[in-house]
Formats: structure tokens, C-alpha cells, sequence
């Protein structure tokens, strides 16, 4: 099968092309799903893009779509589903919600935006079998998790007990292999564990009440086992104290622990808060851009605030639990889960008239604005945490257009302009850049060497944009998606469903730690080790993972 | 003669609890459970060498295929058929999904009573739960409201008071607020500090014990036939605990939903000063599951009407029993035990367990294999979270629920 997109311009920063700039138009060449060299030879079919602005698939590496804790979110929050229907003229009727959509919803609305790949960032292990069962219904994506670990009792009783980091790596590539997961997630290493002993917060350098392990051995005993397995992702961390005035310090604190090591700080914009000011709330986020600027093994994703109706879910159950009084629609879920993590799920609605959430929106484009290289920062909210993906198109324009975005400033909470530089700051993202946030700097954090880019050998995974000085409009809709070389939206329409594939990390690793965990999941998860782990066959209804194998170096 | 085959650490399905661990003797067809496995485990995986029924179609013996054109004929002419049942694995589940899809109807599982008692209270104000290893772990004072629920999961003590926990010490403290433990719980509990205090209102003793709990004294001397004192002593050992666990079956309790709801509340203020979870009981024949597959494809849970390419929730209209009121087809799915179809006098389609004993013959019935006995599948525990690959110990000679809907559906 032979496809020729004829005539678009061509925005491949990860190939050094942009045709917008330039002005040139090409002829894009796909051949049994995959991007090939140009020929003269006949194709089966062929589309004229008529100029329009030509992109790989848009990568989300932080969205949560799937997972216990989002069914959690769908059963609390009922008013989102009925408040958003089905809508007309799709596939059948399984579709709807905003805050925490279907399956069915989640793979339309991204495919419709133009995005192809999306990457579950909270994976719990006791869950995760249910999570790939969830992410197989899910159309039109390709989909990956991160494995959350560091705050499990076996994981905190190896730290304790002073385990070398050989049995640290073993461990760690056996729950990335049985859970079928492509990365590590730590979120408020050591917290989640801290809380089940009733501790009601965790600094970077305070020990565990019963293990005595602090959040900083757990955050460089993962990032030294995920770098000698040879994943592809650094750490994808959420760090301690989310949420908290002052965690600034925490995160400055935590970027040095790293020791030049990579790492990945998420939702960068929940941790970077100051207390200076009468209300005790400020940002910190030109601190903190300046801290990662000049820290070249950091990588970074916003996780910006956008207003309205949302749902926050999040494994952080210590500090969902010490927010749950802010819940709007007032009630919230609280849950520990098996010796592994927990999760806490708190409605919530941002305000541009409160302080507060008028404060986190600025911060949030601060960082985005800030942070020079946009190789390291990543476009997210955090989904639906921060706000929905599908207000992605807005969040564009925000940093594409400093005129509207200085509009939008202007009608927030008055106290919380005083306290944002964002009015001064002039610079306007550029749709290169752009497609580097979204795309090529992706695909190259997670090491998928086909995706994020147009050139031969990459998977035809493409979104194409009709150019519209409104930006905002120009995202909100694509004039044709590609995925695997099928068209499936065309005119901003899903008109065919594709089934995606998951992506999984297969790092080597001792694998006689296995008789270990037997012991352990027998006396004390009470479950058997081998039903925990996940067969390749339960993926994607039984078409399995795409495996990506590790090079691990030498511990 | 067939040879005896011992499988070891065979997963069962049925009643939520997740055991994982049953030894399991097959003989060609034969199944039998040895040990460790719970009476009604060893009930539902036994299996004579008996010829499986042949499927049904208005009582004449028909093949699958004919069957199913049949079962389609009937759903593409229906106004508003119930699926009902739903005792599947998650495949079936998706099946049963896609049928409604298909034909429209309504879903609801035939246990969802209890689930949907616990909703009020979980979908109002939310809780605070927890899961089988960290009761297992941590849970240091159970309070277990109502009848003993070792009759429904016979090895749920032995599960939860395993004998070196982690963290949760010696000397366990269990209080049944209800019912006496009986002799199999005793015995599980053998190692924890037991204590039962029978009560005649087991929300009022609950609520009061909510209040004294949060340091309130409540005017009254007794309170469903509990003195306040003895209350007031149990109010003190939770607010004393690491970490407390209250757990309750709201099929069994009539004023499930109120027991549902005290607990929840006792819950949150013992989380205030100490770590505390409700961990509610269910979960039979994957009901969890099935209702996880419709929150993440319909975003409702159970109890929810497919028509018209939209879908739309009511736990009251859509229940079963009320909405037979309304269905003119009931499409009965039974796959993990022999469990008749409700009376009604609409057309019934059944995919069922082969020993299924009908009232009234369905007007068509397609036997349907065993997850975890004739074919692999997967089924959650009660606690959601937990999901379990399910093998099969025999090979199959009828098709699966996802399957037999498949043919249904191609007609």
C-alpha cells in the first residue's frame, strides 16, 4: 500500500525541515504504514494538502487516560460524563466526558487535535494489568505507562536493609518486565509509603517513620538503576511536597541531588511555588527556569492550569488527602493499594478569579516562557489534573501570541497580575517550536526513534494543519491524520478507528530475583508473583507490546 | 482411563476474593479442587465427565450456529432488550458491551445490588479505602459490621490475618458489630484478639460509634442494643489504632447503603489524627470487573442504558428488576455458575452455564464455557484494583460468553 500527500509544508524540526518558514512544498511518501524516500512510482492513493502545514503525530508523554484511579474519577464524577454527551455522528455510543472521558472519547478527541501517541504517567503495579486491559480500548493512540515505584514496601525495605544497587536494577527491570511498563514514575518518593504510617508530609531529606528512607536515596537509588538497565526515559519524576508553598526550595534541592544525572521533573508548575508576598503564595518559576537552563541533564513538562471543571487524580495520596478540603464539587477518594502505592481523586474547579489558581495559570506559562531550550520542556496539563487535554489548542496560542495572552492576563485575579512577570516576558513560541514540544522533543526524550519525525523509516503517524493566524483555531482542528498510513480524521472528523499498539521498555536484568519475589508476593502480598506479571498475549487483545530492548550499561 | 493432571496455584473467579493459590486435579474431563480451596470454590469448579448440553432454541436441540442466527433475529426486533446477568470475564464483558452497542439495551449484573448500595455513599461525599494486602499488612483494629461474612468468602479471614503480617504486630484486634463469627472464622481468626458484640441496628450502633469516635457523646445509654460505655471503649481502640479497617457486606444489609455511609464517615474522621480505610465487601463472579469495563467504554458504571448511539445511567431505573418492567427481550449472561434467569415474561435469550436449571424455557439458550475452568480469562477482585489471569483446566468443548455473543451478533 502506497500513499503520496502532495504538496504540504513539511515542519520536521528533528530533520531540520521547515517548510513554513521557507515557503517550500513536498510530497510526504508512505508505504505499508511507514514513511518512505520519495519515488516516481504509482500510489494507491493520493491527498493534496494544498500548502497545509504537514507534522508528525503529536506525542503526549503525561496524560493520564487510563488506570484504577481514572475509573475512580469517572464514578465520582458523573456531572462531567452527562454534562458531556456523545457526540453526533460518531462510531457508537461510547463516548463522552471532558474531565475524564472514555476510552472511546480519549482516542478521538487526541486524534482530532492531531496527536498519535499518548504515554499513561502512573501506572501502579498492582493495577497495571487492568490499565492495559483499559488502554486497548482506547482507538487511534499508540500508548505506553510509567511503572510508579519507590514507594513500595519491598522497594523501601530493600533501601532499608542497605540492598546493593545490582538487587535494586534486578528488581526494577522485573516489575518493568511483569508489569509491561516502558518507564519509572516516582511520585513523592517514599510520601505515599510514609502516609499509610501517618505521616502527613515528606522533605527531600526526611526519613520514612518506619524505614527510616529518605525521598532523596529513593529519587538516586532509581535514577542510577533506570540509567544501568539502559531505559530509553529518565525518571519521570513528581516530586515531594506538591502543591505546597515553598516547595520551590524542594525542587531547587532536588535538580542538585541529581548530581548531573537525567532527570525528568513533571508538572513542573504544582512545584514550583514560593511564599513571599502577604498571602504567603508566589511564583518561583523564573528561580526555577534558571535552575533548569543551566542544568542540561533536566527535562521538564509544565502541567499548566487552564479554568473550568476538572477532576485531579493523582497517586499522591498524601497530598490529595491534605487537599481534598478544596474538592469542588465537595467530595473526593482516598485509597492505599497493596504494599505498592495508593491514589486520591479530588474534583476541582480553577477559578481566573481566585489568587491562587490565577497565580498557578501564570506560573505555568512563566516556565513555559522561561525555559529556553525546547528540547527539554513538554507541553502538558497534566491531564485532566491541570485541565483537560483538549484545551491544548488554547494552551497554544497562550504561547504563540503575547497579545492575547496579555488580554487573558488582564481579566484574572488583580492581586495575582501583581504577582506574575508574565506581562514583561515578549517572547511567542514559533510553530517550530511548537512542533518540537509536542513532537520531536517527545519522541527523542522517551528514545522512540520512529515517531516525532517525517523522515524515511518513521512510522506515518502524521497530523496535518490548515495555517491559520489563530492558532488556537488552527490546533482545535486537523485537516487530516494519519495513523500507521490509515486516514483517520479528515475535515477535523474521525472517520476510522485504528487500533494502536503499546509501547513497553525490556531492560536485561538478574533474573534471580525472581525466586525472591515469588517469596514476597506469596507471605507478603498474598497474591502469586506469576499472576501479578502480565503476559505479552494480555496486550491490545492479544496483538501483545512493541517492545523497545534496552542497552543496559555495565553496573 | 485419563491420567490424574494436579494443577497447582489455579486463580478463581468466583466470589472476588481472588484466591490464587487452589490446588486442582484434572482427570480428561473431570475437575475437582482438593486444597486449600473454600466450599463454594470446590462446588463451582467440579465437573463430572458429562456431555455438554447442545444449544436450545425454543426447547429444540439446535446447533451453536443456528442458535445464534436465532438469538440475532430476536435482538434485531427488539425495543428494548436488558442484558442481563453478566457473570463474564472481561472479554465477555466487552462482548456484552459491544451487544448493547449493537442492539441498544440495558446493563446491569445480577449481584449489583450491594455495589450500588455502597455508591451512595462512595459517589455523594467519596471515601477513604483500602486494599486486601494492606489489611493483610497494616490493620491493626477490623471492624466487621454485620453477619459473618465467612459463609460468602470462606477464606476471607485466613487471608486477611496471614501469620507473620509486616507491620500489623501481634494480638490483631477483630470486632464483629452484628453477627457472631462463626466456627471457620474462629478458627482463621485464631491468632487475633477477637470480641463480638451482637446489635439489633447496626447502623445506629455505627453512627453512634462515629460520634464518639470524633469525641462527641450522643444522648442515649444504648444504642442498637450496645451500651454507649462499651461503644465508647471501641471508640477509643479505633482512635487508638495505626491503622483501622471496617468492613461490611451491603448485599447482606438491608440498610446497606446507610452502613455504607456511617462507615465511611467513621473513616474519615479516624483519618484525621490516624490512617484508616473501609474495605467493602463483593465482587462476585467479576461484577468489579464488568463494572470497570463499563466506566472506562460508557464512563457509567453498571446499570446503564445503551440507545440510540448514547448511553445514559440511573441506578434506579436501570437496575434489573425495574427495568424487566420495560424490556421486551432479556438477554440472560451466566457463564461462571449455574444462575437462573429472573421471571419474565418477555423473550429470553440465555448464554449460560451448561447446569443452568430453568424455570421457564428460555426461547433460546446457548451453553456457554466456564472462565477458569473451560477457557482463560481474566476477572477483578473485589477491591478494583486487583485483576487475575484466569487459566483453563480442561480444554473447551463450548464457547465462550465473548464468543457465542460474537456469532450473535454476525447473525
Amino acid at each position: 500500500m502506497r500513499l503520496r500527500l502532495k504538496g504540504g509544508r513539511v515542519l520536521d524540526p528533528a530533520n531540520g525541515e521547515n517548510g513554513v518558514a521557507s515557503g517550500t512544498v513536498r510530497d510526504i511518501e508512505i508505504e505499508d504504514g511507514r514513511i518512505v524516500a520519495a519515488t516516481d512510482r504509482k500510489a494507491d492513493a493520493e491527498y493534496d494538502l494544498g500548502g497545509a502545514v504537514v507534522m508528525a503525530g503529536g506525542i503526549d508523554l503525561h496524560s493520564h487516560i487510563a488506570g484504577g484511579k481514572m475509573n475512580l474519577a469517572r464514578l465520582l464524577m458523573q456531572e462531567d460524563r452527562r454534562a458531556f454527551p456523545e457526540m453526533p455522528g460518531n462510531f457508537c455510543g461510547c463516548g463522552g466526558g471532558r474531565a475524564v472521558p472514555t476510552a472511546h472519547a480519549t482516542g478521538c478527541r487526541y486524534a482530532e487535535l492531531g496527536y498519535t501517541t499518548v504515554f499513561e504517567p502512573a501506572m501502579v503495579g498492582a493495577n497495571a494489568r487492568g490499565a492495559h486491559l483499559e488502554m486497548a480500548d482506547i482507538p487511534n493512540l499508540d500508548t505506553g505507562a510509567y511503572l510508579v515505584l519507590g514507594n513500595d514496601d519491598y522497594f523501601q525495605r530493600l533501601l532499608a536493609a542497605g540492598a546493593g544497587q545490582e538487587q535494586v536494577n534486578a528488581y526494577v527491570g522485573w516489575m518493568i518486565e511483569a508489569t509491561q511498563a516502558f518507564a519509572i514514575k516516582i511520585v513523592n518518593p517514599g510520601g505515599i509509603n510514609a502516609f499509610k504510617f501517618n505521616a502527613r508530609k515528606m522533605d527531600l531529606d526526611e526519613a520514612n517513620p518506619h524505614y527510616a528512607v529518605t525521598p532523596r536515596k529513593v529519587l538516586t537509588t532509581l535514577i542510577r538503576a533506570v540509567t544501568e538497565l539502559g531505559l530509553p526515559h529518565p525518571i519521570h519524576l513528581h516530586g515531594c511536597n506538591l502543591g505546597v508553598p515553598g516547595n520551590d526550595e524542594t525542587t531547587l534541592a532536588t535538580i542538585l541531588a541529581t548530581e548531573g544525572r537525567r532527570l525528568h521533573l513533571t508538572h513542573l508548575q504544582f512545584h514550583s511555588y514560593g511564599t513571599e508576598g502577604d498571602k504567603r503564595f508566589s511564583s518561583s518559576a523564573a528561580r526555577i527556569a534558571e535552575m533548569v537552563n543551566a542544568n542540561p541533564n533536566i527535562s521538564v513538562d509544565v502541567g499548566q492550569v487552564m479554568f473550568g471543571q476538572t477532576i485531579t487524580a493523582s497517586a499522591d495520596y498524601m497530598s490529595q488527602y491534605r487537599n481534598r478540603g478544596l474538592a469542588s464539587p465537595k467530595k473526593s477518594i482516598g485509597m492505599d493499594i497493596e504494599l505498592d502505592a495508593a491514589c486520591g481523586v479530588v474534583p476541582f474547579e480553577y477559578k481566573d478569579k481566585s489568587f491562587v489558581n490565577a497565580l498557578q495559570w501564570a506560573i505555568g506559562l512563566e516556565l513555559f516562557l522561561l525555559v529556553e531550550d525546547p528540547w527539554r520542556i513538554f507541553l502538558t496539563t497534566d491531564h485532566p489534573n491541570g485541565g483537560p487535554f483538549t484545551t491544548y489548542p488554547h494552551l497554544i496560542r497562550l504561547l504563540m501570541d503575547r497579545d492575547f495572552r496579555n488580554a487573558q492576563l488582564a481579566t484574572l485575579n488583580k492581586a495575582a497580575q501583581a504577582h506574575t512577570l508574565l506581562a514583561q516576558i515578549k517572547r511567542e513560541y514559533s510553530l517550530e517550536e511548537v512542533a518540537i514540544l509536542t513532537r520531536a522533543a517527545p519522541a527523542r526524550i522517551l528514545g522512540l526513534k520512529d515517531k516525532g519525525h517525517l523522515g524515511p523509516g518513521a512510522v506515518a503517524d502524521i497530523a496535518v494543519h490548515t495555517e491559520d493566524a489563530d492558532r488556537e483555531a488552527m490546533f482545535s482542528t486537523t485537516r487530516m491524520v494519519f495513523k500507521n498510513g490509515r486516514l483517520i480524521v479528515k475535515d477535523g472528523v474521525v472517520v476510522e478507528l485504528a487500533q494502536g499498539t503499546t509501547h513497553v521498555a525490556r531492560p536485561e536484568f538478574d533474573r534471580s530475583v525472581d525466586k525472591d519475589m515469588q517469596r514476597w508476593f506469596d507471605e507478603a502480598v498474598g497474591l502469586k508473583s506469576k499472576h501479578f506479571r502480565i503476559a505479552d498475549g494480555e496486550l491490545r487483545h492479544g496483538a501483545g507490546p512493541t517492545i523497545l530492548k534496552c542497552e543496559g550499561v555495565a553496573s | 482411563m485419563a491420567e490424574v493432571q494436579t494443577i497447582h496455584d489455579v486463580a478463581c473467579g468466583f466470589c472476588g476474593l481472588g484466591c490464587d493459590d487452589l490446588t486442582v486435579e484434572v482427570e480428561g474431563r473431570q475437575v475437582r479442587a482438593t486444597a486449600p480451596v473454600c466450599p463454594e470454590a470446590a462446588r463451582l469448579l467440579r465437573r463430572l465427565d458429562t456431555a455438554d448440553p447442545m444449544a436450545r432454541v425454543a426447547g429444540e436441540v439446535n446447533s451453536q450456529a443456528d442458535a445464534a442466527k436465532a438469538a440475532h433475529h430476536i435482538l434485531a426486533a427488539a425495543r428494548a432488550p436488558l442484558i442481563g446477568g453478566l457473570g463474564v470475564d472481561m472479554a465477555g464483558a466487552g462482548a456484552a458491551v459491544d451487544l448493547a452497542i449493537r442492539f441498544g439495551g440495558v446493563l446491569d449484573h445480577y449481584a449489583s445490588e450491594g455495589l450500588f448500595r455502597n455508591y451512595a455513599a462512595a459517589q455523594r461525599t467519596g471515601w477513604l479505602s483500602t486494599t486486601l494486602a494492606e489489611v493483610r499488612n497494616r490493620c491493626d483494629v477490623l471492624l466487621v459490621v454485620g453477619d459473618d461474612p465467612s459463609a460468602t468468602w470462606g477464606r476471607l479471614f485466613e487471608r486477611l490475618f496471614p501469620a507473620t503480617p509486616l507491620f500489623a504486630g501481634a494480638n490483631r484486634r477483630v470486632i464483629f458489630l452484628g453477627g457472631a463469627p462463626g466456627e471457620k472464622a474462629s478458627a482463621q481468626l485464631a491468632g487475633a484478639n477477637v470480641v463480638h458484640h451482637a446489635t439489633t441496628d447496626a447502623v445506629a450502633a455505627l453512627e453512634a460509634l462515629g460520634s464518639l469516635t470524633a469525641g462527641r457523646r450522643p444522648p442515649g445509654g444504648s444504642f442498637g442494643g450496645i451500651d454507649a460505655d462499651t461503644l465508647a471503649g471501641l471508640a477509643e481502640e479505633l482512635r487508638n489504632a495505626h491503622y483501622a479497617v471496617v468492613t461490611w457486606n451491603a448485599a447482606d444489609l438491608g440498610d446497606g447503603d446507610l452502613v455504607a455511609e456511617r462507615a465511611t464517615a467513621l473513616v474519615d474522621t479516624l483519618n484525621v489524627t490516624t490512617r484508616a480505610g473501609v474495605f467493602p465487601l463483593g465482587g462476585r463472579d467479576n461484577i468489579i470487573g464488568v463494572n470497570q469495563l463499563l466506566l472506562w467504554r460508557l464512563g457509567y458504571p453498571l446499570r446503564t442504558a445503551v440507545r440510540g448511539q448514547t448511553s445514559s445511567h440511573d441506578g434506579t431505573l436501570f437496575a434489573t428488576e425495574a427495568a424487566l418492567a420495560d424490556a421486551d427481550v432479556l438477554v440472560w449472561i451466566s457463564a461462571f455458575r449455574p444462575e437462573p434467569p429472573p421471571d419474565f415474561g418477555g423473550k429470553i435469550i440465555a448464554l449460560a452455564h451448561p447446569e443452568t436449571v430453568f424455570d421457564k424455557e428460555p426461547d433460546v439458550f446457548i451453553p456457554v464455557g466456564t472462565p477458569g475452568v473451560d477457557h482463560a480469562g481474566t476477572v477483578f477482585r473485589m477491591d478494583s484494583i486487583v485483576s487475575l489471569p484466569l487459566g483453563a483446566l480442561r480444554v473447551a468443548t463450548l464457547p465462550s460468553v465473548a464468543e457465542a455473543v460474537r456469532r450473535i451478533a454476525e447473525g
